[in-house]
């Protein structure tokens, strides 16, 4: 080969070597101790926060870790009255189920609550997965249509509440890992199971809700009763899935907790992307 | 301070020979050109990957011992786990800048393959793997193998759950091979799934053979890309026999200098801003444990989509059935990469080609090339996107088995469809005169009968002169009818200030000179025609009879 040929404007593109080394050199010294300084207040302030859990984690012997109560028996009318207006249409006057519905009857309070007071019922479109929709009773409302359908007939759970600061997380994480992660994953966003049915996400759910989905089981999922999980056992899940919903993120923007896949999509896009962006400015087009 | 480096560079010399050397290296020459620094992007964020390694290496611990953890993340305290997980735990929440650490090397890591990815393509399409330089391409191909796998290993090392489901995945994968799978994977694993070995012969093989081997590929990469000189793409005076470009000192030495420091920073503010892998939350991996939704990072998702859309198919031959799973994910990646590696020769033995290229193809150059890589690369496209079936059903709300049959048929169908439309797309901008070249500035000037027609200037840096008439626009001579009307109001008019002339109101039958306007470099109005100054910047008849009236 032929002795090359200098570059026709080489002062120019020295120019723009030397600009790109100064500002790389500036921008990396910076952007590492930003971020550096980011991350590390971040773990400091979760570290202390991480005391406070441990302070917290006394079990409280006097008080047990959770308690079933019959909602109270003077909302019986304002239930039944409730009840005929917006669920007799489908599962009957007396909660005995049609051919739309199930029978209610001897349910418990718990199940009663679970489904009305998330929004599930009343039901949208009976051909799917009920949806977490915004809800249409209050607390009194829906403990009144509980107490109505649960003084029909006897049996199921009444509505528990749960001792959470008297739980234990870590052997919360252990048990939603075992019996939990499997549907709901793992960080508990929830997600697409086979043929329409899904897991739904564990955000935004409050501590009784948890306890009455897993005592009594509602659709797909399976129900854990006391031969499964203790009640004890049940507060420390509790106890994890409500830290789930807002865990230590010390690293920064969560990204959903999705995983991998939005990991992927930043990896690509934004890091891969902003970088050739630099390698276009600094390499250019094409001559002429 | 310049005679003691001239000193030592000459007891150097004398002793070393070095100045030819130097002198030949310091002046060599690379093209500019974006395209050139996506391999770049991939060796700094190897540099990376190598430093922030190093770092980690101090603190992790590869042993799948058993112990009970009693850090500072309470969510796991008194839990039994591996070594490797509680110092993984360790790193990321007790370690000074550990967390910032490991998450740059997994950032890093992301990237690394990325930019290899990118680069291949480039290679690819340009056609820059033709003689002389078809080993270069198989080291290249090699260092991606490599690349892949000890992502996939280091992914493994924290032990967590997620991580852990992998490595059951690969056993299972191992095992698939027929006649040899089995002992392949016992002889890999050191016995029965899990065992104890593989986390501490995965850390041996991700910290010190794969790294090594890269580093020697690289070497040989750049070594070969370094004695073959570079490839460029076609321009006057740019021959089959030269290289026109930059010299390696002092101006491509800065600038590739100064893009690694570039890439270490996106690197680092992803580390330190954005969480990847937060393990913390995926507890420690034992095997009856599993979590839905397991996704492995991006470059593996092209074979966990083939796992995913792979019909429960079971094959039988000679009285024994070859496990499903052979086929999307040990078949297929070995076809993949094999056909990868000798790309250059199947190419040869299709064109006959045997001369020497150092110019590059442009892409639509070459439309047979072209659109079968663009086939190609949507088929693993198509194939990447699978591996998220779960969360893309999930995100829209619709059913799981729903995206898996769309995503099948897409296989079949999308890379034939995308390679026809590139092939077609190709073919059409052969047929455009100027296709891809830069556009000029113009003129844009304005007949009396309101037909626009544009100028070409040919120098873009002074406004150039261009020859054409002024005219009077109907607009114009309405207005200066209205401005005539009345002597002592002429002056107050805008337009007349700024008219060249100025004796009859901004109207000029003179030649004129295209100045430069204060809109954009594209559209340049003269100024000084009535109503110019920019390509909204003129004033209205009615804002001007406005104006004056005020005054």
């Amino acid at each position: 080969m032929k002795a090359a040929l200098r570059g026709v404007k080489s002062s120019r593109a020295k120019a723009l070597g030397v600009s790109v080394f100064v500002s790389g050199v500036v921008g990396c010294a910076g952007l590492f101790a930003f971020g550096g300084g980011v991350a590390s207040a971040q773990s400091h302030y979760q570290s202390s926060s991480g005391k406070e859990v441990k302070s917290v984690t006394f079990t409280q012997p006097d008080r047990p870790p959770i308690v079933y109560q019959k909602p109270s028996s003077s909302l019986i009318p304002q239930g039944r009255t409730l009840f005929i207006e917006n669920c007799s249409t489908c599962h009957g006057i007396d909660a005995v189920g049609s051919s739309r519905a199930p029978n209610l009857q001897g349910l418990g309070a718990a199940t009663i609550d679970f489904w009305v007071y998330t929004g599930r019922m009343p039901l949208a479109d009976p051909t799917v997965q009920a949806i977490q929709k915004p809800r249409k009773f209050n607390r009194q409302q829906t403990l009144a249509i509980a107490a109505y359908v649960s003084s029909l007939a006897p049996g199921g759970p009444a509505i528990p509440s749960v001792n959470v600061a008297g739980a234990n997380i870590s052997q919360g994480e252990s048990l939603f890992s075992t019996n939990c992660a499997a549907c709901h994953t793992i960080t508990g966003v929830g997600d697409a199971l086979a043929n329409n049915v899904y897991a739904p996400s564990l955000y935004g759910v409050g501590a009784t809700q948890i306890a009455e989905a897993i005592r009594t089981g509602p659709g797909n999922m399976p129900r854990f009763g006391n031969g499964t999980l203790s009640n004890a056992q049940v507060a420390d899940v509790v106890k994890y899935v409500l830290y789930l919903q807002k865990p230590q993120d010390p690293g920064g923007i969560s990204l959903g907790h999705v995983g991998p896949v939005t990991e992927g999509f930043v990896g690509i896009l934004i890091g891969l992307g902003g970088l050739m962006l630099f390698g276009y400015w600094i390499g250019g087009r094409a001559q002429r | 301070m310049d005679k003691r480096v001239e000193k030592t560079t000459d007891w150097l010399d004398e002793r070393l020979g070095i100045a030819k050397g130097a002198r030949s290296s310091l002046n060599k020459i690379f093209p500019d050109h974006w395209s050139f620094m996506l391999g770049e992007i991939a060796l700094y964020s190897f540099i990376v990957l190598l430093f922030t390694g190093v770092f980690l290496t101090l603190f992790y611990v590869p042993s799948s011992q058993p112990i009970i953890y009693h850090g500072s993340y309470a969510p796991l305290r008194g839990q039994t786990m591996s070594e490797a997980y509680a110092s993984t735990l360790h790193i990321s929440f007790s370690v000074r800048a550990g967390l910032v650490m490991r998450q740059m090397h997994h950032w890093a890591a992301n990237i690394f393959v990325a930019a290899i990815v990118v680069h291949l393509c480039r290679v690819f399409f340009t056609g820059s793997f033709r003689k002389p330089r078809e080993i270069n391409w198989i080291v290249g191909s090699i260092l991606l193998i490599l690349a892949i796998v000890n992502g996939f290993i280091g992914y493994s090392l924290p032990d967590d759950l997620i991580s852990g489901t992998g490595i059951r995945i690969a056993f299972s994968i191992v095992e698939s091979i027929p006649l040899v799978g089995s002992y392949l994977a016992f002889f890999l694993f050191g016995g029965n799934y899990p065992g104890n070995a593989i986390i501490p012969r995965f850390y041996t093989i991700h910290v010190l053979l794969v790294p090594a081997l890269i580093v020697v590929l690289l070497a040989a990469h750049l070594g070969i890309m370094y004695h073959q000189k570079h490839t460029q793409y076609p321009a006057p005076k740019r021959t089959n026999k030269n290289v026109v470009g930059s010299v390696l000192w002092p101006t491509y030495a800065l600038e590739a200098g100064g893009f690694f420091f570039i890439t270490a920073a996106v690197i680092a503010a992803l580390g330190g801003l954005v969480q990847i892998n937060p393990i913390w939350l995926y507890g420690p991996y034992i095997p009856y444990k599993v979590s839905y939704a397991v996704q492995p990072d991006w470059y593996m998702g092209w074979l966990d989509g083939a796992l995913r859309l792979m019909p429960s198919w079971e094959i039988v031959g000679f009285g024994h059935m070859i496990p499903n799973v052979f086929f999307p994910a040990v078949l297929l990646p070995g076809l993949t990469f094999t056909a990868l590696s000798l790309w250059p020769f199947i190419e040869k033995k299709i064109t006959k080609d045997d001369q020497v290229h150092n110019i590059c193809d442009r892409p639509r150059d070459n439309p047979w090339r072209t659109s079968l890589g663009v086939g190609i690369l949507t088929f693993y496209i198509v194939l990447f996107f699978a591996s998220s079936t779960d969360v893309l059903a999930n995100t829209f709300n619709t059913s799981l088995n729903f995206v898996l049959w769309t995503f099948r048929i897409l296989l079949i169908a999308l890379p034939p469809v995308a390679g026809y439309v590139t092939y077609m797309l190709t073919k059409e901008t052969a047929t455009v005169a100027d296709a891809g070249l830069r556009k000029g500035p113009v003129v844009i000037t304005r007949s009396e009968d309101g037909e626009y027609s544009t100028v070409v200037t040919d120098d873009d840096s002074s406004g150039a002169d261009v020859n054409f008439e002024l005219i009077e626009v109907p607009e114009e001579r309405e207005y200066r009818q209205v401005v005539e009307g009345n002597e002592t109001d002429r002056e107050l008019v805008g337009v007349s200030e700024s008219s060249p002339s100025g004796d009859n109101g901004g109207v000029s039958h003179k030649k004129a000179t295209a100045q430069r306007s204060g809109g954009s470099g594209i559209f340049r109005i003269p100024r000084n025609l009535p109503g110019g100054g920019g390509l909204f910047g003129g004033r209205g008849l009615k804002r001007q009879q406005r104006d004056a009236q005020e005054r």
